[in-house]
């Protein structure tokens, strides 16, 4: 078994990490598709202001939750970087070099940290060109205050940051580059979305109970988790503290959600199971 | 404890992979300043117990220790062991000065050590070009860089002669006694005995994941063993002059040349010259490690 590395090896596993990303185009490469995102979502924004009927575009609350649907699709590309930069050094054949100038648990902590770095630049950028876009398209859009604002960039920097470190172990996990990221966007885009479907459509009942515990359990499924914090803030703004929770149902068709700030520790749970299994799986594994 | 040595100590390694026992019971060390050859087969246990002994591959049964520990409990590998093996690759668009300052930076190296490993190896005027485009050979000498970043005290190669032309064999050569003389230790592998001659000062045989000789080169009686074959314009006067001379093992071949075992080109030519004999042809050929094996294992064929 490896030790938890020493702050020397820490540092130096870093700042290895970080040259080894930034020294190809990927990390940029993935930053481009969240920024054209954000700005296509953001300029509109109609789907917020046509599925939230009753609720003018005038309203602070629309670009919020614009902003949420952009840092939502931007965590996936934070995921597919994580993926393709951890299962990219079984492609090129590059995981013996590395192992054998640092030990694997360092690297795999360092590769996440790294990785959860990229998460959070991408969802600044995605924050910054949405708001201008936003502002720009959505001609009656007012300037968010900045309690929520900064609020949800804060949560869509965690969100980011969590997917990134959940890429990196899918990408430790499933050392073939191509299964790995197909195996994420699939899983993001259709799986879950599929299983929430499944989960809630016994909830018809419609009592005072509430949905069946059964339906709840897709506001812990690690998409909608993050879809949940991310949501929290404009919903609240858009539909007032009463209908808040309402509102988050909705856009993130889920069940009931916990609050954000739950929702976040749920990510963080999925993330750090993630790498609980890299950790045990990449330490035993013959590099042949 | 973690002594600062060079020794590699393997021990009652094992390795089955499935069905597959890769490697059994072997045990040798590879002592300080000098350095060791890792003979075998293809497919006879190598890569595999290299793999072992840097903590790639994890053992079945036995142990791998370098300076006394299993390599995993090293704090800065770098800094003890360089390796280069056959299947490390490089992203193809990272240029090998970045790929060395990825590596320098894990090591904990200093970044002005990557132009010096560079120069080493000759790389300095291609060192900004993407690796994709490099040939073998240079591939092969920026794995040499980065296994020497660390500037460590054991070097492991994994057939290292592969992909380099003859000028970078000799290079190579001259470098890792170099690299052996000056107290460090160099564990090298390859399939032919006639690569290895030349620096090995010590050997280890495996056959079949098991060790069936270990010691000295000279030992292993290759040398001895080798033979010479002849073509000339009078065999049978050749033949008898050799005979003469004490030489048992004279054959002739199919092909009309003479064999003559255990002698040596020189003792051949001046027999011939001696008995006025025209020699058109003449080959000392070293024996194959096929052969070799069949002797050691006893005559059981692999």
């Amino acid at each position: 078994m490896t030790a938890v590395p020493s702050a020397g090896l820490a540092a130096r596993m870093v700042k290895a990490e970080l040259r080894r990303t930034l020294s190809v185009r990927m990390w940029w490469a993935l930053l481009i598709p969240v920024v054209l995102l954000s700005l296509s979502i953001n300029v509109f924004g109609g789907v917020f202001s046509s599925s939230l009927s009753g609720v003018g575009g005038e309203t602070p609350g629309v670009l919020l939750a614009s902003l949420a649907y952009s840092l939502s699709l931007g965590s996936v590309f934070a995921a597919v970087h994580g993926a393709v930069q951890s299962s990219g050094e079984f492609r090129h054949r590059t995981i013996t070099t590395t192992y054998l100038t640092g030990g694997r648990v360092p690297v795999l902590l360092a590769r996440s940290g790294v990785a959860a770095a990229v998460g959070a630049l991408y969802a600044l950028g995605s924050v910054a060109f949405g708001l201008l876009a936003g502002l720009l398209g959505q001609g009656s859009a007012t300037f968010p205050s900045a309690g929520p604002l900064l609020g949800l960039i804060g949560t869509g920097i965690a969100v980011c940051a969590l997917w990134a470190v959940l890429g990196v172990a899918v990408g430790t996990l499933m050392t073939n580059q191509a299964g790995a990221v197909v195996l994420l966007l699939v899983y993001v885009l259709a799986i879950e979305n599929v299983l929430s479907l499944i989960l809630k459509s016994g909830s018809g009942s419609g009592l005072d109970a509430g949905p069946p515990a059964i339906a709840r359990i897709t506001s812990y499924l690690p998409a909608n988790a993050g879809d949940v914090a991310l949501y929290d803030i404009p919903a609240v703004v858009l539909a007032g503290p009463r209908y808040g929770r309402d509102a988050v149902e909705s856009l993130a068709g889920v069940a009931s959600p916990p609050p954000g700030w739950a929702s976040l520790v749920v990510l963080a749970l999925w993330a750090g199971a993630g790498i609980a299994a890299a950790w045990v799986v990449g330490e035993r594994r013959d590099i042949t | 404890m973690h002594e600062h040595t060079g020794r590699i100590t393997v021990d009652g390694l094992g390795k089955r992979f499935g069905a597959v026992e890769a490697v059994r019971g072997l045990g040798f060390t590879v002592e300080p300043g000098l350095v060791t050859g890792f003979l075998g087969p293809n497919g006879s246990g190598k890569t595999t117990t290299l793999r072992m002994i840097l903590g790639l591959v994890a053992p079945t049964s036995g142990t791998a220790l370098v300076e006394g520990v299993p390599f995993a409990s090293l704090d800065s590998p770098g800094r003890v062991v360089g390796a280069v093996l056959e299947a490390q690759g490089f992203h193809p668009a990272r240029s090998a000065r970045r790929h060395l300052r990825v590596c320098a930076a894990a090591i904990g190296a200093p970044d002005p050590r990557v132009g010096e490993v560079l120069g080493l190896v000759g790389l300095t005027a291609d060192a900004d070009r993407r690796v994709g485009g490099y040939s073998l050979g240079m591939k092969q000498r920026l794995a040499l860089a980065t296994a020497l970043l660390g500037d460590p005290r054991i070097l492991v190669l994994d057939e290292p002669g592969n992909g380099l032309d003859p000028a970078g064999i000799a290079w190579l050569r001259d470098f890792l006694r170099g690299f052996a003389r000056s107290g460090r230790s160099v564990l090298v592998s390859s399939h032919q005995l006639a690569e290895i001659g030349q620096t090995a000062d010590r050997v280890v045989v495996i056959h079949r994941g098991a060790c069936v000789y270990q010691g000295e080169l000279a030992g292993l009686g290759g040398g001895r063993r080798a033979r010479v074959l002849v073509r000339c314009a009078e065999p049978v006067t050749l033949a008898r002059a050799l005979v003469a001379k004490g030489l048992m093992e004279v054959d002739t071949l199919p092909d009309g040349r003479l064999s003559i075992g255990g002698a040596n080109a020189v003792l051949v030519g001046d027999t011939a010259l001696a008995a006025g004999v025209a020699v058109y042809g003449l080959v000392e050929e070293q024996m194959d490690l096929e052969q070799l094996f069949l002797q050691l294992t006893g005559g059981v064929a692999g």
